[in-house]
C-alpha cells in the first residue's frame, strides 16, 4: 500500500496542555470523540521543568479517522469495485464474504470481495497480475474514500480462496516430506501473497523454518528442517504433482 | 448513402467503447488526486485502438503514476480488460 497523505478531507486539529495525556484529554473533550476515532501525532512533548521554570506544553496534533468509516469500508469497498467493473464493462456482481482462513493471522482485519459472472478468467489474469492490480487500485481508492487502513482483498469466483488452501495443503505436505528427508525444498516461484500464505502456514511448525530467495518474479520459498545448516541449492524442486492433492490422494 | 450511415454508425460505437475506458481512467484518477476538477481525459482513435490520454495538475501527476509506476500500470492492466472486452485495444499515456 502507498502511505500517500492527501490534505484533502482531512482536518488536523491542535491541541496543547501540560503532559501529552492531557492535551489528549482535552482534544477528546472538545471534539466529542473517542480515542480510537482519532489519529493523534505528538508535535512537543512537553518539559514539566522545576517549579514551573522551564516548563513547556505539549502540543498535539488531532485526526479525525472516526471508527464509522472503518465500519463502512467493506460496502464502500463493494460499491466501488461494483462501479468500477460496470466501468470496465464486465458484467459481474461483488458480494462480501469471510476472508479465506489460510490467509488470516490472529490480528489481521481484512475485508473480501468476490466478484461472480460469466467468463471472468479476464480478471485474473496469468498467476493472478490482473487480480493483483485490480486489488491495488480497489485499496487505493479506499483507502482514499474511507481514510481507513483496512486492506481490501479482491478474488474472483474463489480463486484466491483455492489456490490459498491448495497452497497450504502444499506446504504442510511439503514440510513432512523435509522433515523425513531432513533435506531443503524449493517450492515455484510464486508472487508475495501466496508465498506469504505458505510462511504462514509453517510459521508454527518447529521442525522447519521458511524462507523466500531470488528476485522479483523468480523469487521462491525454501522449506529447510530447522537446526541445521541448510544446503538451498541442492534441494529438490516441487514439482507440478505436488500442486494437486487429488492426484497425489489418488496415487496413493 | 448506406456507406455514409455505416462509417457513422461504427464511429459512434467507437466512441463509446473509447468513451467506457475514458471513463475509468476519470473515475480512477479523480478518486486519487487533490484536484479532482483538473483531471482531463482524451482519447483518439487510431487502427491500433484506443490511445487515451490522462492529463491532471501537475502536483498531482505522481499520485497518478504512484512509486515505481505502479498505479499507472495498474490502470493499464485494468483498461486492457475493459478493451478486451471489447475486441480492441488500449494505450495510457500520462501527460
Amino acid at each position: 500500500m502507498e502511505s500517500q497523505e492527501s490534505p484533502k478531507n482531512q482536518e488536523s486539529q491542535e491541541f496543547s496542555a501540560k503532559t501529552v495525556e492531557e492535551a489528549t484529554k482535552l482534544a477528546l473533550e472538545k471534539l466529542g470523540a473517542k480515542r480510537e476515532d482519532l489519529e493523534i501525532t505528538v508535535l512537543k512533548k512537553g518539559k514539566s521543568g522545576i517549579l514551573g521554570l522551564g516548563a513547556e506544553e505539549a502540543r498535539i496534533s488531532v485526526r479525525s479517522v472516526s471508527a464509522a468509516t472503518t465500519a463502512d469500508v467493506p460496502k464502500v469497498a463493494r460499491d466501488i469495485l461494483s462501479e468500477l467493473l460496470e466501468k470496465m464493462g464486465v458484467k459481474a456482481s461483488v458480494e462480501i464474504v469471510e476472508p479465506p482462513l489460510a490467509s488470516m493471522t490472529p490480528d489481521s482485519k481484512v475485508v473480501a470481495l468476490d466478484i461472480t459472472g460469466d467468463d471472468l478468467g479476464i480478471l485474473i489474469g496469468r498467476r493472478g497480475q490482473t487480480l493483483m492490480s485490480l486489488q491495488y487500485l480497489i485499496n487505493l481508492l479506499v483507502s482514499h474514500k474511507t481514510k481507513a487502513r483496512v486492506p481490501v482483498m479482491v478474488d474472483v469466483e474463489g480463486y484466491k480462496r483455492r489456490r490459498y488452501e491448495a497452497l497450504q495443503s502444499l506446504a504442510e505436505r511439503l514440510a513432512d516430506q523435509v522433515k523425513s528427508t531432513k533435506r531443503a525444498v524449493t517450492l515455484e516461484p510464486m508472487p508475495a501473497n501466496e508465498r506469504r500464505i505458505i510462511h504462514l502456514a509453517l510459521s508454527n511448525d518447529p521442525e522447519v523454518t521458511t524462507q523466500s530467495v531470488g528476485a522479483g518474479e523468480g523469487r521462491k520459498v525454501v522449506i529447510a528442517p530447522k537446526g541445521r545448516e541448510t544446503h538451498p541449492q541442492t534441494p529438490r524442486r516441487a514439482t507440478e504433482s505436488d500442486f494437486r492433492p487429488e492426484s497425489r490422494e489418488r496415487q496413493a | 448513402m448506406i456507406t455514409t450511415n455505416f462509417v457513422e454508425q461504427s464511429s459512434l460505437i467507437n466512441d463509446q467503447l473509447g468513451g467506457r475506458m475514458k471513463e475509468v481512467v476519470e473515475y480512477v484518477a479523480q478518486f486519487i488526486v487533490n484536484s479532482p476538477d483538473k483531471v482531463k481525459v482524451t482519447e483518439e482513435n487510431s487502427p491500433e485502438g484506443v490511445l487515451l490520454r490522462l492529463e491532471v495538475d501537475p502536483d498531482d501527476k505522481g499520485r497518478v503514476i504512484g512509486k515505481q509506476g505502479r498505479v499507472a500500470q495498474a490502470m493499464r492492466t485494468v483498461l486492457r480488460v475493459a478493451a478486451a472486452k471489447k475486441g480492441t485495444r488500449v494505450q495510457l499515456e500520462i501527460i
